[in-house]
């Protein structure tokens, strides 16, 4: 009896560990103990090669306060999250909106402009860092050509204009996102209730503001979820368009720590400064889901 | 269209008969004019860009100083043959191909298994396993690639194509383990249970029952896990240190750095880069706007 019971738990219980051992293995060797580790290291100064790190406690941290290039790189990711987030959704919802009735050529016009979004961002900065070229880039070529060649500068060169342009490249390759998770969710907006909001007198405004949009609610979420976490850890695009310059003016948390940790090799402090990063995003995705749920 | 449709109807109810139709007709027209030229501005702005740089590709250096907008007067074949070769397009591709291919393999059997495992009825340990790999599913790569550095290093695997291999693996695994649990608790447990009655090991009922159920799930991981790891930069910029491993992302960033004045062979290069993952992309268009998507949309 006792062995009949023991094999029964061994065939529903460990069988299961068992198809969960290489998952916990990996993760925990590849994820939880760098994540852990990076506590540990973000404590100590050290250059990557020589063989004892200095436990230096919080030092690094109070560091982190004082530096000002930390500051003005979170305020350029804040920058990017709020123009990164909102105009994709606004320029994807009245995209959707247009395609909503699925009208003739839907199918072209989608898969148009999806197409940027399976593109690597590398390739995306490196063709964005063409157009902005001074000198050979279209943009400015296109602008000569319509006689606006007062607006003709270097884009990529400008200390005010940098990060703007590089967000203009990033909100090119994402757009295509947003326009398709924001379509499916229209699919499922309830007809009937349009139908009786426009019985009852709405006008084409009042249905889409207060019948349409708080059924896209959940969707919205998620759209505005993954631009707060893309958002603060965006790297490639700049990495390859500017590589933070010029001046720092495009310099982001991901850039900087980057060049800290693997170019100056602070690990320590680079450490820290990851750790930031992942405070930072985790923080701000679970009070914006917080209060979504509240209002929900 | 719920925009036009709903402010006909109110603004000509006094009208005569006849004249409601024309107005409705003109403003209809009209409305699909401007509809059209809308969506067509947009077409134009999503897709130019691929064809200027595909066309710019078959161009010589000069003309596209020339005018960048024109199309190729002759058809420069060459730039795109010298790219392949002199910009070591083929290795890159190639490496970029092996890595995408064994990655989402791995993602895929490893994350069925645990994805599977989690969506079985409770068995202790089960929330906190799950909690831990969601926590994982909130940490972004730059946030652990310090370590994730060091930890290859002494695990003398860098310089391999292991480097690049087996992190990819562990980062995918949240996400998919995500999906696959979600699509499992989808699926009719009945079903396991009468394969059981019926003398199935847990072996066979995952292998031969539940399994095929979970295809549909299994092709969108194996979707978004390839175009991670097909586009996979910051990865690889920090773990592949040796040039001849490096996937076509990265290589390419070195390859703009050398090129920098040569336009011809840069517009080759892109177009040789993208190539294969438009052309995979417009041949299964629903698969990777599904997977590409699946951690935004429900089902």
């Amino acid at each position: 009896m006792a062995r009949f019971s023991l094999q029964k738990f061994w065939w529903t219980v460990g069988v299961r560990y068992l198809f969960l051992f290489p998952a916990l293995l990996l993760y925990a060797l590849f994820m939880l103990y760098p994540f852990v580790n990076s506590i540990y290291l973000s404590m100590t100064k050290w250059d990557g090669a020589f063989p004892v790190k200095e436990f230096i406690g919080l030092s690094n941290y109070s560091r982190l306060l004082q530096d000002k290039l930390l500051w003005l790189s979170l305020s350029h990711n804040l920058i990017w999250v709020v123009i990164g987030t909102v105009v994709p959704i606004f320029i994807g919802l009245f995209l959707a909106v247009l395609l909503w009735s699925q009208p003739k050529g839907m199918i072209v016009f989608r898969t148009a402009y999806f197409m940027p979004v399976v593109l690597a961002n590398v390739i995306v900065g490196i063709i964005w860092h063409w157009i902005y070229n001074p000198i050979v880039g279209i943009l400015n070529r296109g602008l000569e050509a319509i006689g606006l060649e007062s607006w003709t500068r270097g884009w990529l060169g400008d200390v005010n204009l940098a990060l703007y342009a590089v967000l203009v490249a990033a909100i090119w390759a994402y757009v295509g996102f947003v326009f398709v998770i924001l379509l499916a969710g229209l699919q499922n907006v309830d007809l009937e209730l349009l139908d009786a909001a426009k019985i009852d007198g709405a006008n084409a405004w009042q249905q889409f503001w207060n019948v349409t949009i708080p059924q896209l609610a959940h969707v919205l979420t998620m759209v505005i979820a993954l631009g707060l976490i893309g958002g603060f850890s965006v790297f490639d695009i700049v990495f390859v368009m500017t590589g933070g310059g010029p001046a720092n003016s495009t310099e982001l948390i991901a850039t900087y720590t980057y060049q800290k940790a693997f170019a100056e090799n602070e690990v320590g402090y680079g450490t820290a400064l990851s750790l930031v990063m992942t405070v930072v995003s985790l923080v701000a995705t679970l009070i914006f889901i917080r209060i979504r749920e509240r209002d929900a | 269209m719920s925009i036009s449709a709903a402010r006909e109807p109110a603004a000509s109810k006094p009208r005569v008969v006849r004249q409601i139709d024309w107005t409705q007709r003109l403003r209809r027209w009209g409305w699909q004019v401007a509809k059209y030229a809308i969506l067509i501005f947009f077409l134009w702005v999503f897709v130019q860009p691929f064809i200027w740089i595909w066309s710019s590709a078959l161009k010589s250096t000069q003309e596209i100083a020339a005018d960048p907008f024109a199309l190729p007067k002759e058809w420069h074949w060459e730039n795109l043959a010298n790219a392949w070769t002199l910009g070591r397009f083929d290795r890159y591709i190639g490496n970029t191909i092996i890595y995408s291919v064994i990655v989402v393999l791995g993602v895929c059997a490893i994350a069925c298994l645990a994805g599977y495992a989690l969506a079985t009825p409770h068995f202790p340990g089960q929330n906190l396993i799950f909690l831990l790999f969601l926590l994982g599913l909130m940490v972004p790569f730059q946030s652990i690639m310090i370590p994730m550095y060091y930890l290859v290093r002494d695990l003398k695997i860098l310089g391999t194509r292991w480097a690049m291999i087996i992190p990819s693996i562990a980062l995918g695994l949240p996400f998919g383990i995500f999906l696959m649990r979600a699509f499992f608790r989808g699926l009719p447990l009945e079903l396991a249970d009468a394969a059981r009655i019926d003398g199935c090991t847990e072996w066979g009922v995952f292998g031969r029952v539940m399994l095929p159920l979970a295809m549909p799930g299994l092709t969108t991981l194996a979707v978004f896990q390839f175009m991670g790891t097909w586009n996979s930069f910051a990865i690889p910029l920090i773990l592949v240190q040796r040039e001849e491993l490096r996937p076509v992302a990265l290589g390419i960033m070195f390859y703009f750095g050398r090129y920098t004045s040569d336009r011809a062979m840069i517009a080759a290069g892109v177009t040789l880069a993208v190539l294969p993952i438009i052309l995979m992309y417009l041949l299964m268009n629903r698969q990777f706007v599904r997977g590409i998507t699946a951690g935004a949309v429900r089902g």
